[in-house]
């Protein structure tokens, strides 16, 4: 999970008063979220840009946060803007309305009795509209969908335009999957013509504009979307989302100015800075669902950093099928409070439950015996009445609910495969030998070739190993003995080891493809070990099962190429191979650097 | 009790009676043919039962020093002078001397000054003149140089020794005390054994030895002689031998001690496939088909097989249908199109939670409380945290009486059981689980407070599409942590690495 980096000074500031440390990190804790620690940043402005970079480290970071300039230039060189105070959280992926500065204090200012109920902001019907292309839901770029607002009356600062960026990345992460399902640009109103924008696709050369963080001074900043996607450090980054697409979308005003070429880069005409007082925001992506969402959280916590701005809706125009964003009014959500107490374990009456629901930023209505709940908009994470009982339950805080014993009668009762493993292991403890644990994964190198076992039933195969260690689910137990063996080369002789597991093999009779069988393998190292110690452990091993050779376990010479040849057996029942048995060759011991004699056995518990 | 003579001790008792007097315990040794300590000790025993009675005597070792070189045959250095000045008449030039004696230069005025101590030449204006002690013939060896010839043979030599062969010891060291490592002088001790009284008469009575015997055989056993010998004391605060023991690894002890906790709270123990279809390990437990967790960056997907059989078309499609738009329950569903064709992949279960909802499936009806132990695979490169393969124990409990404070409860005693006394429950986030929650257990060790897993009421989008109706408790819980912390591990890969080392140091009762 990302960590976000909350500056403390800022956010103090939106809460209304400083909370001592250890209290802020206990109640965000109570709250669920994860504290990962405090830090101190040093800033650094870019001189390009001028928007702040932070770093941990005393030196300036090597690149512009904002703009992607290079601070190890002279030219670039940072100016150094103080340090910050700030707490690192884990991202909560569910909740990215709590992931800045504003909304983290919107919700705490709740749910630490400062505020109660949903804040309320100012959404007024705009006379913005778009026109979408429809050409963007087709083959040819497919990122069809967008949700826009307008927010006025805007007064930001340094922090606050850092934060609006932080929000913007995290929320790619976290509700956009890398920009895929949502994109968002922010925009400079003052720079752009007219009210009506165009979402269109376009050929990749058809145009060009100078993209964030070049010089528009510079002829060689303006560049077509083509050159972009190759030559810009954003192009390349996120080329792969439009991998396929044989025109890219724009974002474009009435004169045909291009506000933004989604989801890679904005305009650097279209800039955000600290003297800008209103701005337009888009979010691109492929459902409604995600870049609504999306949009409401920023539009929310600009709103909620400048109280006396206001919002103001876009007109969408679909080819058949017009929308208005953003859509801000409440979710509504009916709740029985009994039956919620009676799942958290307590009493609430209808009151007590509206009032926990409502320091965690909803609105109520008490009718009756129920609660109805409204849910803000920006909290999309509400897809149940189950969702509220959880609210409820935080508020009224984990560490305050009642101890309560389950009473149903229930009879214990151990799994016959476990019950069965246990009495392997307790008798091959009984033999005197150590038990081993190995990972359950092993390779086709190791198996078959290193180990020279046998290719009996095909191996469970992974699609996409991640070493070439691990490749597959193990078939035998021997291998992950002889890696035992080879990483105890320094230990005193002789040594007596086992394993009792499973193994696995593809098996189309099988529901999900496959078959695990419970394995037993024992292995001895040493001067003086041979064949018939080997045979000796596993007699004893089988005798404890009722099998003998006078009831019928049978010892057939093997050609498996993990023993020495006439010194290996199958072991057989009533025909059926149980096993193996012998003196491992040593060409295999060099195999595994082994400098010891080694004898073993290993048998299938499932037939016993 | 009287004393039970070993046969050493007889030996030791008739030997000394044969002998006249006092004899050292080396004589002794030597008269028993036997190694001294073994006499010393036996001799020691016999005092202490005073049979015989021992005194130490002190006597002077003379050997040659390490200046003794010059001294050939016992002939002292100024010898060879003398004796090359009455070759030549009696007197030379003091300068051609070394040239006529074989003496070095440097050792010409030592010559010069015991040349007079002897009276046996002077120096008379730069000429050595011969003395009145050096006639015409040589002078006989003087007492010194007889000591050293006495001692020539090399080996130490006792005063009373070289006394009784007519050396004399105290004038030949009178004439060498100005001369340091010629002869060197030591102290000895020694111990003598004389047989008392008690010890002849004894002796006289007839005793009988008694066999000493190291180790008890079944010959002696059965032929009851052990009665008749002496079984010789060990030294008891000695090392033994060492043991070689088959011990339980102690991650197993771990797996054990957990089940244990769970089958003693009452519940049924369960297991699933390690392959298993993406629709039991993800889709059945709500997770929408596009969660990141699916990725295959995070699971192991499997090549082969490459499709599982999903359960009764009924309960798949109650499943899509809550996925897509919360079918029969209240909720609003992941609003996406579900593929039957994603649920039909085949994956490494990434969770034990596949186990308990499959349990759940099969049976719905309350009450119930199920638990399952077993790996689960993630996709996660190896380091000193993370292995592709760990453990967790999942359990359900269904039962129309559980609330969530009820599951905090459960795993309240759970901990306590697995020896953590502070627990912390925390929200968190699961698909699958509302309301969610992160135990936490504090670690004296680090002071801080470490996350042991995750747990929650399922989902009535899990539940209800199975047929039930009830709250469902539920929990997945790693296990490596637990075993770290027990064992003071810090990196996970030494529970697998199997050193023999560590597993026979593990203390298997305690911990």
């Amino acid at each position: 999970m990302p960590i976000v980096g909350i500056p403390l000074d800022e956010f103090y500031s939106l809460y209304g008063e400083e909370l001592p440390p250890d209290i802020l990190e206990n109640e965000l804790h109570r709250f669920g979220c994860s504290v990962e620690g405090w830090a101190t940043l040093q800033r650094y402005r870019c001189p390009r840009c001028h928007a702040l970079s932070e770093t941990g480290e005393s030196t300036p970071p090597p690149t512009c946060d904002s703009c992607g300039a290079d601070f190890r230039l002279e030219a670039n060189r940072p100016a150094p803007e103080g340090e910050v105070r700030v707490l690192r959280m884990e991202l909560l992926a569910v909740r990215p309305d709590l992931f800045d500065p504003p909304g983290l204090a919107r919700a705490l200012r709740g749910f630490l009795g400062k505020e109660a109920g949903a804040p309320v902001y100012r959404l007024e019907k705009g006379t913005w509209s778009v026109e979408i292309d429809p050409a963007l839901a087709g083959p040819e770029v497919l990122r069809p969908r967008i949700a826009m607002a307008v927010v006025k009356g805007l007064s930001l600062n340094d922090a606050s335009l850092r934060s609006l960026m932080k929000l913007q990345e995290n929320i790619h992460w976290a509700l956009g999957r890398d920009r895929k399902l949502a994109s968002i640009g922010v925009y400079d109103l003052s720079t752009i013509t007219g009210s009506s924008f165009r979402y269109q696709a376009v050929t990749p050369e058809a145009l060009s504009f100078v993209p964030l963080g070049y010089d528009p001074a510079d002829a060689e900043s303006s560049l077509t979307p083509a050159r972009i996607l190759t030559e810009h450090p954003k192009g390349k980054a996120y080329a792969r989302l439009l991998q396929g697409a044989t025109r890219v979308p724009l974002l474009i005003d009435e004169t045909g100015a291009v506000l933004s070429m989604p989801p890679i880069i904005n305009s650097e005409a279209t800039r955000v800075t600290r003297e800008t007082e209103e701005v337009v925001i888009d979010v691109t992506g492929l459902e409604d669902r995600h870049i609504e969402r999306a949009l409401n959280i920023v539009v929310t916590s600009l709103l909620e950093v400048c109280p006396s701005a206001h919002a103001e809706s876009v007109t969408l125009h679909y080819a058949g099928e017009t929308r208005t964003t953003p859509d801000l009014s409440a979710q509504e959500v009916d709740v029985d409070p009994a039956a919620a107490a009676e799942l958290v374990g307590t009493h609430w009456n209808p009151g007590e439950f509206a009032e926990l629901l409502r320091r965690m930023r909803h609105d109520t209505v008490l009718e009756g015996d129920r609660v109805q709940v409204q849910v803000p908009a920006w909290r999309a994470d509400i897809v149940h009445p189950r969702d509220l009982v959880e609210d409820a339950a935080i508020a009224h805080g984990y560490d305050h609910l009642p101890s309560v014993d389950l009473t149903a009668a229930t009879f214990a009762e151990a799994h016959p495969r476990e019950i069965r493993a246990a009495r392997a292991r307790a008798v091959l403890l009984g033999l005197s030998a150590m038990e081993v644990m190995t990972l359950t994964l092993s390779s086709e190198a190791t198996t078959f070739e290193r180990t020279g076992l046998r290719h009996r039933e095909e191996q469970v195969r992974l699609e996409h190993p991640i070493s070439v260690e691990q490749t597959m689910l193990r078939v035998s137990l021997v291998p992950g003995l002889m890696e035992t063996l080879a990483v105890n080369l320094g230990h005193s002789y002789p040594q007596r080891i086992f394993e009792v597991g499973s193994v696995v093999f593809a098996d189309e009779t099988q529901e999900t493809g496959a078959r695990e069988d419970l394995h037993a393998a024992a292995a001895l190292a040493g001067d003086g070990f041979g064949y018939a110690d080997a045979r000796g452990l596993a007699e004893a091993f089988l005798a404890d099962w009722g099998l003998t050779v006078a009831s019928g376990l049978e010892f057939q010479a093997s050609e498996e190429r993990l023993f020495l040849p006439g010194r290996g057996a199958e072991i057989l029942l009533a025909g059926r191979a149980l096993g193996r048995v012998g003196e491992v060759h040593p060409a295999v011991l060099e195999a595994y650097r082994i400098i010891h004699p080694v004898v073993l056995f290993e048998v299938n518990l499932e037939d016993l | 009790m009287s004393y039970k003579y070993r046969e050493i001790d007889l030996r030791i008792l008739q030997t000394l009676a044969s002998e006249a007097g006092a004899v050292g315990i080396d004589r002794l040794a030597g008269l028993l043919d036997l190694d001294q300590s073994p006499v010393a000790a036996a001799a020691t025993i016999l005092a202490e039962q005073g049979l015989l009675t021992l005194t130490e005597e002190s006597e002077e070792e003379l050997r040659l020093g390490t200046r003794a070189e010059g001294w050939a045959g016992g002939a002292c250095p100024e010898r060879r002078v003398a004796r090359a000045l009455a070759q030549v008449g009696g007197r030379s030039g003091i300068k051609e001397l070394p040239a006529r004696s074989g003496l070095e230069q440097k050792d010409v005025g030592q010559a010069l000054r015991w040349l007079a101590a002897r009276s046996w030449a002077f120096k008379e204006r730069g000429e050595l003149v011969q003395g009145e002690a050096w006639g015409r013939e040589e002078a006989p060896l003087a007492a010194d140089e007889a000591l050293v010839a006495a001692l020539s043979a090399g080996s130490p030599a006792r005063r009373s020794d070289l006394v009784a062969q007519g050396v004399a010891v105290d004038a030949g060291l009178a004439l060498l005390s100005k001369r340091p490592g010629i002869v060197d002088v030591k102290v000895r001790r020694r111990r003598l054994a004389e047989l008392s009284s008690a010890g002849r008469e004894a002796l006289a009575k007839g005793i009988h030895s008694v066999e000493d015997v190291n180790e008890l055989t079944t010959g002696l056993l059965v032929s009851g002689r052990w009665k008749d010998v002496d079984f010789r004391p060990y030294d008891v605060t000695l090392p033994g031998r060492e043991a070689r023991q088959g011990k339980e690894h102690p991650f197993r002890r771990v797996l054990e001690d957990t089940r244990r906790a769970f089958l003693f709270m009452g519940f049924e123990e369960t297991a699933s496939p390690w392959v298993e279809s993406a629709f039991w390990d993800f889709d059945a437990l709500f997770q929408p088909q596009d969660h990141p967790a699916r990725d295959m960056q995070d699971t192991f997907y499997v090549g082969r097989p490459d499709r599982c059989r999903l359960p009764a078309d009924e309960l798949v499609e109650r499943v899509a249908r809550t996925h897509e738009n919360g079918g029969d329950t209240a909720s609003l569903g992941w609003r996406y199109s579900w593929k039957r064709s994603l649920a039909e992949r085949c994956v490494l279960r990434t969770h034990t939670t596949a186990a308990t909802i499959r349990e759940l499936a099969r049976e719905p009806k309350p009450p119930r409380k199920v638990f399952c132990v077993g790996p689960v695979f993630r996709r996660e490169t190896i380091d000193y945290k993370h292995l592709p393969v760990f453990h967790q124990v999942d359990g359900i409990v269904i039962d129309e009486k559980a609330s969530f404070s009820a599951l905090l409860t459960l795993l309240g005693t759970f901990y306590k059981k697995m020896g953590f006394e502070r627990i912390q429950f925390r929200p968190a986030f699961f698909p699958y689980t509302e309301p969610s929650v992160e135990v936490f257990v504090w670690l004296e060790s680090r002071s801080d407070w470490v996350e042991m897993g995750g747990a929650g009421v399922f989902r009535p989008e899990v539940t209800e599409p199975l047929g039930c109706r009830e709250p469902v408790l539920a929990w997945g819980l790693g296990l490596e942590r637990l075993a770290m912390f027990r064992y003071k591990l810090s990196d996970i890969r030494e529970i697998y690495l199997s050193h023999l080392d560590w597993l026979e140091e593990v203390p298997q009762c305690r911990s």
